[in-house]
């Protein structure tokens, strides 16, 4: 008849205090369940709408900072030199991002509108549209000031082709699969580096002009209009021959459905879309930006910037020419990105920050944070009163068993025996209540979950149709690369379950609850004078 | 016969309303093994407390208690009690939750001496030798009276095999024949099995019985 024995047979045969305290836990079991489950169904719901959002950190100049910082300069002079060295995103913390395994690549991506050469050598796709259709007519004007201070008027030209360039080798966009190469390849960090002419151009502009891996490509960076005459500037200047290194396919064909398909332009023609690198692009803009540096260098003579050769447009000052103001990195898992952004965040200067993108999912997380800060709260809450109710059930069943407490120590049991007695009774009936708490505790979680978020989000005042960032990055324009994410997809993956986690939570936490509450009790046993069981009946 | 438990010099007192008072006084006393003794007092003459630091349960202020012939706190308190005595209290102190059988083999399995392998039929053994057949001795403790009650305490005395038994007014709830047929079971224990017996108590029914009446007074032990 060893202790267990004795903890099992005290159970057992002691039927209605049994229950009671089996009840006890039962109720304990269930509301810790309900809390645990709600708790780890907001924190899976972020992280799973966290894996459904594309990995990525922009590292920019914090535009909020620079005004905050601007507005506490009171020296006009000191204001200048400021803007004169305004902040600026730089090329080799990039490179040091890079050098992270995280990183899979940095988008830089700068966009032109080009020109055909002047011998047509290429034809962009034609969309055959309206606006296609009156680009030989009067569609508007471009006008300037000439030298002279007069007003100059020309016919505007419709570009064609968009050029779109990155500083670094691959982009989000074919990593997305919105492009693919079908031929060839993408460019690499050498013709980056070398500035060397090469592109990717669109499976139909290569068809229709029968090109192909290898074949050269002739571009206008601009059109030869009188503004870039009056600099000296020729056709020969402003064009340019790039030798084709990879053709793509892509999935956002332009067709006569599309909205306002009739009113786009050539150049927003998915089709007549170019990649290569921004050096190279650059380099096609070079004769023609230094021809027009010069030009203002002798109109304005005394004009500082014109007058200091550093700012002539060079391939070696194009990183300070081009003002490069955010970078774009996608990391290799959504869920790496917070800490990405924590591992770096002190190392970049005053006005740069990386952002996440965290403050609109943060927002819309919110009834999701503040269930869950709840439903830990009730936990907490729970648990502790739990052990306060053990503990004096405990102490108090230990008043009525001092008899039993003195009989086993007279006949020569270990105080410690005792106390392994009492943890183990209540173990046993702690495993029952929580068993019957986790069979009823799945059924009633799932309903009360659902029903305190709805509530939440009621409460919050946040609206279904909020959504964080914007998904338009194969939009000609747009940089953010951020997923457009809505309080639906956050909610959707809400789902309050009792998984194996959290039974497992809830064995443990019952067993702490039931060591903590045998403490008190413990110490009552250990003072205990075993002479009190001849005293106390006399 | 040898000395199985000696008292020497025994002092015990406490603190009561600011006065210590004095209940056991340089008490020496030796009891032979194999005897039944029976200890009288008046009320307050400090029997219990005799009892519970002869028994292991609380320890004098001063003196020293040999089992034969080694000191207890030598032996330990906590493993004397295991291994060398056993007590049978006035209110039987058997466990509620239990049955006659499983309050025996609790006493068996506390203890660290040798006992036979099959100890649950040992049990059984020691109840039947007491009047506790078997279908009583399956039973919960508090369906039996209190005749039955005590004989299974006096059974778990003998469970753990030990020769020295203490029992503290152990017919004090009893009626008259069943109080003769307890201490006749203790008179056969000490006689028929050696074992030494030592009763404190009030009564002088249980005190005519004994081998040697010893009268506790103003702190000390005196033979009758």
């Amino acid at each position: 008849m060893n202790f267990i024995n004795r903890a099992i047979k005290n159970v057992t045969r002691r039927l209605s205090k049994t229950i009671l305290l089996v009840l006890t836990f039962f109720l304990i079991g269930n509301l810790v369940i309900i809390g645990l489950g709600i708790s780890n169904a907001s924190k899976s719901a972020k992280i799973l709408t966290r894996q459904k959002m594309r990995a990525v950190v922009t590292y920019k100049v914090d535009y909020d900072k620079v005004y905050r910082y601007t507005e506490t300069i009171e020296d006009q002079d000191e204001l200048q030199k400021f803007y004169e060295n305004y902040p600026r995103v730089k090329v080799e913390d990039v490179t040091e991002f890079l050098k992270d395994d995280r990183v899979r690549m940095a988008n830089s991506v700068s966009s032109n509108m080009w020109y055909q050469d002047e011998n047509n050598s290429v034809d962009f796709v034609h969309l055959n549209n309206t606006r296609e259709q009156n680009m030989d007519e009067n569609q508007g004007q471009s006008c300037w000031t000439d030298i002279n201070g007069s007003m100059v008027c020309e016919t505007y030209k419709e570009p064609t082709f968009f050029i779109k360039s990155n500083m670094y080798p691959g982009m989000i966009e074919f990593e997305d699969g919105d492009y693919q190469i079908v031929s060839g390849r993408f460019y690499n960090q050498e013709e980056i580096d070398n500035a060397e002419m090469v592109c990717l151009i669109s499976e139909n502009l290569a068809q229709n002009n029968g090109l192909g891996i290898g074949d050269n490509i002739t571009l206008a960076v601009d059109n030869l209009s009188s503004y870039a005459k009056q600099s000296g500037t020729t056709q020969e200047d402003l064009e340019s021959t790039f030798e084709i290194v990879g053709i793509f396919s892509h999935n956002k064909p332009l067709t006569p459905d599309s909205p306002n398909y009739e009113y786009a332009s050539p150049y927003e023609n998915p089709d007549n879309m170019i990649f290569m690198p921004t050096t190279s692009s650059y380099m096609a803009q070079l004769t023609y930006q230094q021809k027009q540096y010069d030009y203002y260098a002798q109109m304005y003579p005394d004009e500082e910037y014109y007058q200091n050769p550093d700012n002539r447009p060079s391939l070696e000052n194009m990183e300070k020419n081009m003002y490069i103001d955010s970078v774009t990195l996608l990391l290799d898992d959504p869920l790496n990105v917070d800490q990405f952004v924590e591992d770096y965040q002190s190392k970049l200067s005053q006005f740069t920050s990386l952002d996440a993108n965290n403050d609109e999912f943060n927002r819309l997380a919110k009834p999701l944070d503040t269930l869950s800060m709840y439903a830990n709260f009730i936990v907490w809450l729970v648990v502790i009163n739990a052990v306060v109710i053990i503990t004096l059930v405990t102490a108090l069943t230990l008043k009525n068993r001092e008899y039993e407490i003195g009989v086993l120590l007279s006949v020569g049991a270990s105080k410690l025996k005792v106390i392994a007695q009492f943890f183990i009774e209540l173990a046993i009936v702690a495993v029952f209540g929580f068993t019957l708490a986790v069979a009823s505790g799945s059924l009633i979680s799932r309903e009360i979950g659902n029903r305190v978020l709805e509530a939440q989000i009621a409460s919050s005042g946040i609206n279904e149709e909020d959504d964080i960032g914007t998904y338009y990055y194969n939009d000609l324009w747009d940089t953010d690369y951020s997923t457009k994410i809505t309080l639906e997809d956050l909610t959707s993956e809400y789902e309050v379950t009792v998984s194996p986690l959290i039974i497992a939570e809830i064995y443990v936490l019952g067993l702490g609850i039931v060591l903590i509450s045998v403490i008190i009790p413990s110490f009552m046993i250990m003072r205990y004078n075993p002479k009190k069981i001849l005293m106390n009946q006399n | 016969m040898s000395d199985i438990l000696r008292l020497e010099n025994i002092n015990y007192s406490y603190i009561d309303g600011g006065y210590e008072r004095h209940i056991l006084k340089d008490l020496s006393y030796s009891f032979e093994a194999g005897k039944f003794y029976t200890v009288l007092g008046p009320s307050g003459s400090g029997k219990t407390t005799l009892l519970s630091i002869i028994a292991g349960l609380d320890t004098p202020k001063s003196g020293e208690i040999y089992f034969n012939g080694r000191n207890i706190k030598e032996i330990g308190l906590h493993k004397y009690r295991r291994n060398e005595i056993s007590i049978v209290f006035q209110q039987y102190n058997l466990i509620s939750y239990l049955t006659a059988v499983e309050n025996v083999l609790l006493a068996m399995s506390e203890t660290d001496n040798k006992l036979p392998k099959d100890r649950k039929t040992v049990a059984y053994n020691l109840l039947e030798r007491f009047g506790i057949v078997r279908t009583k001795a399956d039973r919960m403790i508090g369906q039996l009276s209190g005749g039955e009650q005590q004989r299974v305490a006096i059974a778990r005395s003998l469970a753990s095999n030990v020769n020295l038994i203490f029992a503290d007014e152990p017919t004090g709830n009893l009626d008259t024949a069943t109080e003769k047929e307890i201490i006749g079971i203790f008179k056969e224990l000490s006689h028929d099995f050696g074992k030494t017996i030592i009763v404190v108590t009030h009564s002088d029914t249980v005190s005519q019985m004994s081998d040697q009446r010893v009268l506790l007074k103003d702190g000390k032990m005196q033979k009758l």
